[in-house]
């Protein structure tokens, strides 16, 4: 939302004939302005855009800096080709005219578009870098078209002789069969600083990128929303069965753990395994763009099912050989004896006479040898006997699976 | 003017213009964004020998100063080193938005060339008469004194009086009961 006036300086020189920019270089060209006048107009309303061209009998102001994106699409018609690009020229007129701007609280900015081969030499062009940088004004070059032999450099050095805490930038666009504004629009020239995309911006990447991933299982909902319902569904469905198997897996690790301790031991072993095997897949598979891939690349590669039925039939024969951990298994299903468990310990603990009468002695006013205090501790202590025999397994194996 | 008389000058009743600054409006063409204008002339960092203002891609500094009523300038503190401190220092009065193009297209109202004494903060007097109706000030610094490549400029001040001028941010909407 950066209050800008920005100043956009066509090429127009006989380079821009060619066709190898679907349609014509030109027609590519005027495509990539009308969407950045369109972005710009729109990131701020108070945003001013203005045209010039370089080439053609001279540099002509097509358009002051003006909101009006009709009168900047109109001048845009019936332009000429030919005659040859003066990039020197070209920016400093655009600067002048930023000069004498109305809003002087706008920020400057200058787009070039460079087709054509660069007359100039790189200390010009460096010389009138600096100028745009003592005058705060940003500068953006898209360099496409010809590549002569030290056009990418010289643009290279205008750039940093302009560059001011990454305000400028430079976009080289090759030929190819994506057309310049695709290109463009993802770069921050159209972006703008920082600023992460404005909705125009969104909104025409998803209306003109057909195949471009970067859209969730690289479809776009736009085109194919059917489509793209279909698959978050299943891929919905593929992680609510891998959160359920993941949970069983975790019932079945903890019950294993009220098991012997070797058992215990091997089975947590297994567990652990198992579960550092699926990290290391899923680093591995990490790499790749597409998470739903990945996780049920993940899913395939793990048997979680299987390992647990080598676990559980292993448990029944623990259980087997040894009846109080068949005991144990079932008191642990319980919530009821593990209430009755703590309490049997509380109860034990009082029963110990000589840990009671250590507390006893630690408070103040109170003497263990007192006749009463000794008749209670007695009367406790008769009490706690029979409750003492029947929590005596259960206690041992309390502290076991401890 | 001698020294006693500029420094009693000052005493009278000139006053540090700090307060009267409109922040909102206040620009520096080609300074450095490490080292921007508020390091010299903002309360505390303008006292702070480790923070300058620096100039960017050449040695010239444009600095526009806009005030919030009408002032009277009497005098200016520029503190700078003695090699890369500011030299030949034209101010403008009353000139909106210049650039440093047209530096050149109308003549300062006042020009000062600082002395190594200027420079440690001995106030340069100005042409009272041609600063009675101030809105804004521009600062235009031309080279420094040894010719390096970047200015570095540790401290502005600028003394001067106020005109009796409605702010109008303060007027308020008389209620009607």
């Amino acid at each position: 939302m950066v209050l800008e006036a920005t100043m956009i300086c066509i090429d127009n020189s006989e380079w821009m004939r060619n066709g190898d920019y679907a349609p014509s270089r030109f027609q590519a060209q005027a495509d990539a302005v009308n969407l950045i006048c369109g972005a710009k107009t729109q990131s701020n309303p108070e945003n001013t855009v203005g045209v010039l061209t370089m080439a053609g009998k001279g540099v002509r102001v097509l358009v002051t800096p003006t909101s009006d994106l009709g009168k900047i699409l109109a001048c845009m018609h019936g332009l000429e080709i030919g005659g040859e690009m003066n990039l020197a020229a070209g920016i400093q007129v655009a600067q002048l005219a930023l000069k004498h701007r109305q809003n002087k609280k706008q920020q400057q900015r200058i787009i070039v578009f460079a087709g054509s081969p660069v007359m100039h030499d790189k200390k010009a062009l460096e010389m009138i870098g600096k100028k745009l940088k003592k005058n705060s004004v940003a500068l953006d070059i898209v360099n496409f078209g010809e590549d002569d032999e030290g056009k990418t450099e010289k643009l290279e050095a205008l750039l940093a002789a302009v560059n001011n805490n990454d305000t400028s930038h430079i976009v080289h666009v090759p030929a190819g069969p994506t057309a310049l504004s695709d290109v463009l629009i993802s770069t921050p020239i159209f972006t703008g600083d920082g600023e992460g995309g404005s909705g125009f911006a969104a909104s025409a990447a998803a209306a003109a990128a057909g195949g471009v991933s970067g859209f969730e299982f690289g479809v776009d909902p736009n085109l194919d929303p059917e489509l793209a319902l279909a698959l978050r569904v299943s891929m919905e469905e593929e992680r609510a069965r891998q959160e359920a198997a993941a949970k069983q897996a975790a019932e079945e690790a903890s019950k294993e753990e009220k098991g012997g301790e070797e058992q215990d031991a091997t089975m947590t072993e297994r567990a652990s395994e198992g579960a550092s095997e699926a990290d290391n897949k899923k680093i591995e598979i990490a790499d790749d763009d597409d998470t739903s891939l990945q996780q049920a690349l993940a899913m395939s590669m793990d048997e979680p099912t299987s390992s647990q039925d080598l676990q559980d039939t292993e448990m029944s024969d623990a259980a087997a050989e040894d009846p109080e951990l068949a005991l144990a298994l079932q008191l642990s299903v319980q919530d009821s004896t593990k209430d009755s468990s703590s309490q049997a310990d509380v109860s034990k603990l009082l029963a110990d006479q000589s840990f009671v009468s250590s507390i006893l002695a630690s408070l103040p006013g109170v003497d263990p040898n007192d006749p009463s205090v000794k008749e209670v501790l007695a009367s406790m202590q008769n009490q706690s006997e029979p409750q003492q025999k029947q929590d005596e397994d259960k206690a041992p194996k309390k502290e076991e699976e401890k | 003017m001698s020294a006693a008389e500029s420094a009693t000058a000052i005493q009278r009743n000139q006053v540090d213009l700090l307060d009267f600054i409109d922040w909102s409006g206040v620009e520096c063409l080609n300074q450095s964004s490490s080292h921007s204008l508020s390091n010299a002339l903002k309360q505390g960092y303008r006292e702070d020998e480790g923070l300058n203002l620096e100039s960017d891609a050449d040695e010239q500094l444009l600095i526009y100063i806009p005030f919030t009523q009408v002032i009277k300038l009497h005098s200016v503190v520029l503190i700078g080193s003695e090699e890369e401190g500011p030299k030949t220092v034209k101010l403008f009065a009353n000139r909106e938005h210049m650039g440093f193009s047209n530096v050149s297209d109308f003549p300062p109202s006042d020009t000062a060339v600082l002395s190594s004494d200027n420079l440690k903060g001995k106030p340069v007097v100005l042409k009272y008469v041609k600063f009675q109706n101030v809105r804004s000030l521009t600062i235009f610094i031309e080279d420094n004194q040894s010719g390096s490549e970047i200015t570095k400029v540790q401290k502005i001040a600028l003394y001067g009086s106020t005109v009796e001028t409605t702010d109008m941010k303060g007027l308020k909407k008389i209620e009607d009961h």
